[in-house]
């Protein structure tokens, strides 16, 4: 973490955020103090206390209970988006920026009518096709991202398929499908990395904007994005209710995001 | 311009697939306009008769075939749910979106170029340190909470502005446009952020190229190396960015139209796709998508302009 | 020289900008003219303004004030004249002959003629489009004209509860655009409509009675529910009805907040007709499960009415308190039904709930914790009003949903009819032979004791043989600016704005 004798302060900060989250979310999978989805009239919009330290939201349920359980939901998405981004997005990419002509031109082509589709509008669709639910938001994210991930991958490979290397190893005889999983793309790493912590917090963000518009994860699960949006009804009589999802939502996306920047002036 | 000539031809094929694309889309979606109609008073004979009334009952792809020859020939239908000409319809909200757009975009050029040459002159000050961290935070925040604490700090607080209070460009456009700054500095705000870093960055990553250390040692000052030479290539990727935060910011609008309660087309278009209004959820997509598109194009035109590498492709 | 150019471009962006916030601000300020209020609405008025033609609950409250029957509901559940100034009824129920009211104009100025009376009653009668625009006119036999102020209208079987349907709106003849142009005879008129953005209407200066207080009334769609308070608090709307326990405490003294109910049965729907709700012991379980009180305190900080039937309060002689108790709370009961049943372990549903209204989704999540103790798991499903439409209420693909159904008027029928096992609209496919018989008996007597037996009948039979979970008639709040007084509740889903008044005007 040390270079040029100057600290990588994006790096370190982005790490401790990033570690407070995911130790956040590891805790919440084994361990919550209540039932995230119990509920209690007599505690209803319990301010701050011993017993619930970020005091109850409409239904008296726990708060805190529902920021751990929600922190999971909304990073199972985030991850999961990006994964079938980047795998679909690989192998459009790679494709394409490899072989290029025909195959190439199709499949751009779509990338730009998917492109010019606002991702929202996507969702949108998605989500009256497949019903709405945590993994549908998923599936229509997910989907939604593959042309940006296709994008980037696809003009890696164009910039590494004439690098001798690959040169070599066609010379060696090895297969198309080796030179692009085997040579050129974890070539393609640091590059692809820095879009994935880009993706991840376009996904986070993305699911609270769902959220907002009631096609996203949904009740009674929690996510942090629809906690905060179903605060936004009682933010002056539980400002806790807002203010903590929103502050983890925020805590997450910084973090990663310092992360990316630090990686990328780490090379 | 042979250039040109194929983007238009690409992006009428892009229309197209969007268009049949959401059309089948809309035709495997639960829910169908005529029982929409009927609602709760619906029966199963009256919502035959309604269907065949509205040739729902024809193949998809005759409906998909009526809808864009109407379409090409001017004739945009009649919405299902306003019974009203869509076209009417869609053309009293393109001022809307479009104005908010705008609006957002000098904002963000506003905020954003200024403010990019300066952390980048001084990479390394407090004052670069400071503004780093807030770019970080406001991109960490979600579009429509940025909308609700505005309207709660300027609207509620400081009352700047009637939260709700939106007039219509027709009855008082200073008030029209009065009522959209805050939304459209909601819409703004993140996109400058990322704008700043790219364009601080890109001066950085400009800054150690060669030509600006020969430029340095012929002896020219900070300031006359930083305009002339490297703000002139660091603006290329810059102005490719702004041209897709443009085209965002078209769809984007559907967010915050709707925690401001602006009626424009991003509201249109929500409501139509809940209503199974087809015409116009079709009508408005059109829009959205040769906006962007038109964007995109303009966009790459002028980078071909700037940069002459790139017509070569 | 360019640096200099690019800084006088951005200073005078910023000016402009600067200048536009600032005469915006002052905009807004526009003279207050004394006579007009601004209502907000969560949804917009998005279909037809044909009055016949209309269905959703949110055109129909605000397009009454454009328009009447012969007669109209008042604010206590009667039925007054109207368009008609007498009426009578003969033959047990079978004929009723109106007298049409001297001078009443349409808005476009034209008198209302006979002709056009029975132009409106036989478009409603009309089968050609699969069935009539009002079921009830079926019944309908002939509408003649008698002369040029008397319309007889003959029923093909005795009906006393007829009068209720002829609130259906009189409207002129020569309309050809009623979809778009709604002319009718109520206090106010149609100015224009904006779609999303609003409804806007006048006062009708040639109103036959007594006519509205406020000249300029215009709803204003507000999409974005939760900033409600935000937007009554800023004034750009002196009015909501139906806000939320909790926006009503956030609101300050400006404003008077105005409890009434929905007057609509809210329930745990359940289709009868899927395993397990057609086992009759699976379905009371669920009623002995859950609490109606507890789902009140703590959607609504325990305001409500309990239901126990498909009944509410505001009918008054038919409502029947005491079936609240027909189920209370009893885990125990519940899971012994349950065991009797077939299922010792519980079991899982899912619960459909229409994504467009607030208090039924959280209803349904009080609801899958009640179940959660008597080992039940139930599932909710959010699906947009269109999807229930054609999913749960046309093709009944469901297992339970929550939602309210209101009375399209004041008849008993209205809110029992439905359960009849061959109705159209017997979404739940309730099937239950003495349940038929009663509801015919019902209909078929002319007597008033012996109708009001009947409909108490089928309501036991509902609650005995839990039909469905029966919860509640929602409380609602009506937050008005105290600028204006006169709010009155109807029993039925509709805002009254003839009665409004400016405070310091009386």
């Amino acid at each position: 973490m040390i270079r040029n004798g100057k600290k990588n302060y994006n790096l370190i900060v982005g790490s401790i955020i990033t570690g407070f989250i995911l130790l956040l979310i590891l805790v919440g999978t084994f361990y919550t103090p209540y039932d995230p989805d119990a509920m209690d009239a007599a505690s209803k919009f319990a301010g701050v206390s011993l017993k619930h330290p970020m005091g109850c939201d409409n239904f008296g349920r726990d708060i805190f209970s529902r920021v751990l359980e929600g922190s999971r939901t909304t990073f199972i998405v985030a991850a999961g988006t990006v994964f079938i981004g980047t795998f679909f997005g690989i192998i459009m990419g790679a494709l394409t920026g490899y072989y290029g002509g025909i195959v190439d031109e199709i499949l751009m082509r779509f990338n730009d009518a998917m492109f010019a589709f606002p991702s929202i509008l996507l969702a949108l669709l998605f989500i009256s096709l497949f019903g709405s639910g945590k993994y549908q938001v998923i599936l229509a994210l997910g989907i939604a991202f593959i042309p940006s991930f296709a994008r980037i991958v696809r003009s890696e490979f164009i910039k590494c398929k004439n690098m001798d290397y690959v040169k070599n190893a066609k010379l060696q005889g090895a297969s198309n499908i080796r030179i692009m999983f085997v040579h050129i793309l974890p070539n393609t790493v640091t590059v692809l990395l820095s879009a994935i912590m880009i993706g991840f917090n376009n996904a986070v963000l993305a699911e609270a904007g769902m959220s907002f518009l009631g096609i996203g994860v949904q009740p009674p699960d929690a996510s942090l994005g629809r906690m905060l949006s179903e605060a936004q009804t009682y933010l002056f009589s539980a400002p806790t209710y807002a203010i903590f999802p929103g502050l983890i939502i925020i805590l997450m996306v910084l973090g990663f995001s310092l992360l990316g920047d630090g990686l990328k002036s780490e090379e | 311009m042979k250039y040109a000539g194929k983007k238009v031809i690409t992006m009428i094929i892009t229309l197209f697939a969007v268009t049949l694309f959401v059309f089948l889309a809309f035709h495997f979606i639960s829910g169908d306009p005529a029982t929409s109609m009927l609602g709760t008073e619906a029966t199963p004979e009256r919502v035959e008769a309604l269907r065949e009334e509205m040739g729902l009952n024809d193949p998809v792809l005759l409906q998909y075939g009526r809808w864009a020859l109407n379409f090409l020939k001017g004739d945009m239908g009649i919405s299902y749910s306003y019974r009203m000409s869509v076209s009417e319809m869609v053309a009293d909200k393109i001022p809307v979106t479009v104005t908010l757009t705008i609006l957002a975009f000098l904002m963000m050029v506003v905020i954003a170029i200024p403010l990019g040459i300066y952390t980048a002159k001084h990479v390394g000050g407090v004052i670069d340190r400071i503004i780093y961290m807030i770019n970080q935070v406001i991109m960490a925040f979600p579009p429509f909470f940025a909308g609700i604490l505005i309207t709660l700090v300027f609207g509620r607080i400081l009352k700047l502005f009637t939260p709700g209070g939106y007039v219509s460009y027709q009855k008082d456009f200073f008030g029209f446009v009065g009522y959209l700054i805050f939304p459209a500095f909601a819409i703004a705000l993140p996109k400058a952020a990322m704008a700043v870093k790219l364009l601080r960055s890109s001066v950085i990553s400009e800054s150690k190229l060669d030509y600006v250390r020969t430029a340095y040692s012929r002896g020219n000052s900070t300031k006359a190396v930083l305009y002339k030479h490297v703000l002139k290539n660091a603006l290329i990727p810059v102005i490719t960015f702004l041209g897709m935060a443009l085209a965002d910011m078209i769809a984007g609008s559907i967010i915050i139209e709707q925690v401001f309660s602006i009626p424009g087309l991003g509201r249109i278009l929500l409501t139509s796709i809940s209503n199974r209004d087809y015409p116009v959820v079709m009508a408005v997509i059109v829009c959205i998508s040769l906006l962007v598109l038109v964007v995109n194009m303009v966009v790459d035109i002028i980078y071909g302009l700037v940069d002459p590498r790139i017509s070569i492709e | 020289m360019k640096r200099k150019g690019l800084k006088s471009l951005l200073m005078i962006f910023v000016l402009t900008t600067l200048a536009i916030a600032l005469t915006g601000c002052s905009g807004d300020k526009e003279a207050e003219n004394s006579s007009q209020i601004t209502i907000g609405i969560p949804q917009d008025v998005e279909e037809s303004l044909d009055p016949h033609k209309m269905v959703a609950a949110g055109t129909k409250e605000v397009l009454f004030n454009l328009f009447e029957g012969l007669v109209k509901p008042d604010s206590d559940g009667s039925l007054i004249p109207a368009v008609a100034s007498a009426y009578e009824e003969s033959e047990g129920g079978k004929v009723y002959t109106f007298t049409l009211r001297e001078g009443v104009k349409f808005h476009d100025g034209s008198l209302v003629t006979a002709e056009d009376v029975k132009f409106s009653i036989d478009k409603c009668a009309d089968t050609s489009n699969g069935g009539p625009l009002v079921e009830a006119f079926s019944n309908i036999e002939s509408v003649t004209i008698k002369d040029a102020s008397t319309v007889v209208i003959t029923l093909k079987e005795a009906d006393t509860e007829f009068l209720a349907y002829m609130t259906t709106a009189i409207i002129p003849a020569s309309n050809t655009a009623a979809d778009t142009n709604p002319i009718g005879t109520g206090p106010y008129k149609f100015v224009s409509r904006s779609p999303q953005e609003n409804f806007i209407m006048e006062k009708f200066d040639e109103y036959w009675g007594e006519g509205a207080n406020i000249e300029h009334v215009t709803f204003k769609i507000c999409a974005n529910a939760d900033s409600i308070v935000m937007d009554l608090e800023g004034g750009s709307i002196d009015m909501f009805p139906r806000v939320t326990a909790t926006q009503a405490a956030e609101l300050s003294d400006n404003f008077e907040v105005l409890e009434g109910t929905m007057n609509l049965v809210q329930a745990l729907y359940l289709n009868n007709a899927v395993a397990p709700f057609d086992d009759v012991r699976v379905r009371q379980a669920l009623c002995y499960a859950i609490s109606p009180q507890e789902i009140m305190t703590i959607i609504s900080d325990g305001k409500g009415t309990e239901l126990g039937s498909s009944m509410f309060p505001a009918f008054g002689k038919y409502f029947m308190k005491e079936l609240n108790d027909t189920y209370n709370q009893d885990t125990e009961k519940a899971k012994a039904l349950l065991a009797e049943a077939g299922y010792p372990d519980g079991f899982s549903f899912t619960i459909t709930v229409p994504s467009n209204y607030q208090p039924h989704i959280d209803t349904a999540q009080v609801l899958v914790e009640q179940f959660k103790a008597i080992g039940v798991t139930a599932e909710i499903q959010l699906i947009e009003w269109d999807s229930w439409l054609s999913d749960v209420y046309q093709n009944r693909e469901f297992q339970s949903t929550v939602v309210g159904v209101d009375a399209s008027n004041l008849t008993g029928a209205a809110l029992l009819q439905r359960f009849v096992s061959d109705s159209s609209k017997n979404f739940i496919n309730f099937n239950n032979a003495d349940y038929d018989t009663a509801l015919a008996n019902a209909i078929a007597s002319t007597d008033d004791a012996e109708k009001t037996k009947y409909y108490k009948e089928c309501q036991t039979i509902l609650s005995t043989d839990a039909a469905n979970v029966y919860i509640q008639d929602l409380p609602e709040f009506v937050a008005i600016n105290k600028k204006y007084t006169g709010y009155e509740f109807y029993p039925i889903y509709v805002q009254d704005i003839a009665k409004l008044k400016l405070a310091d005007e009386q």
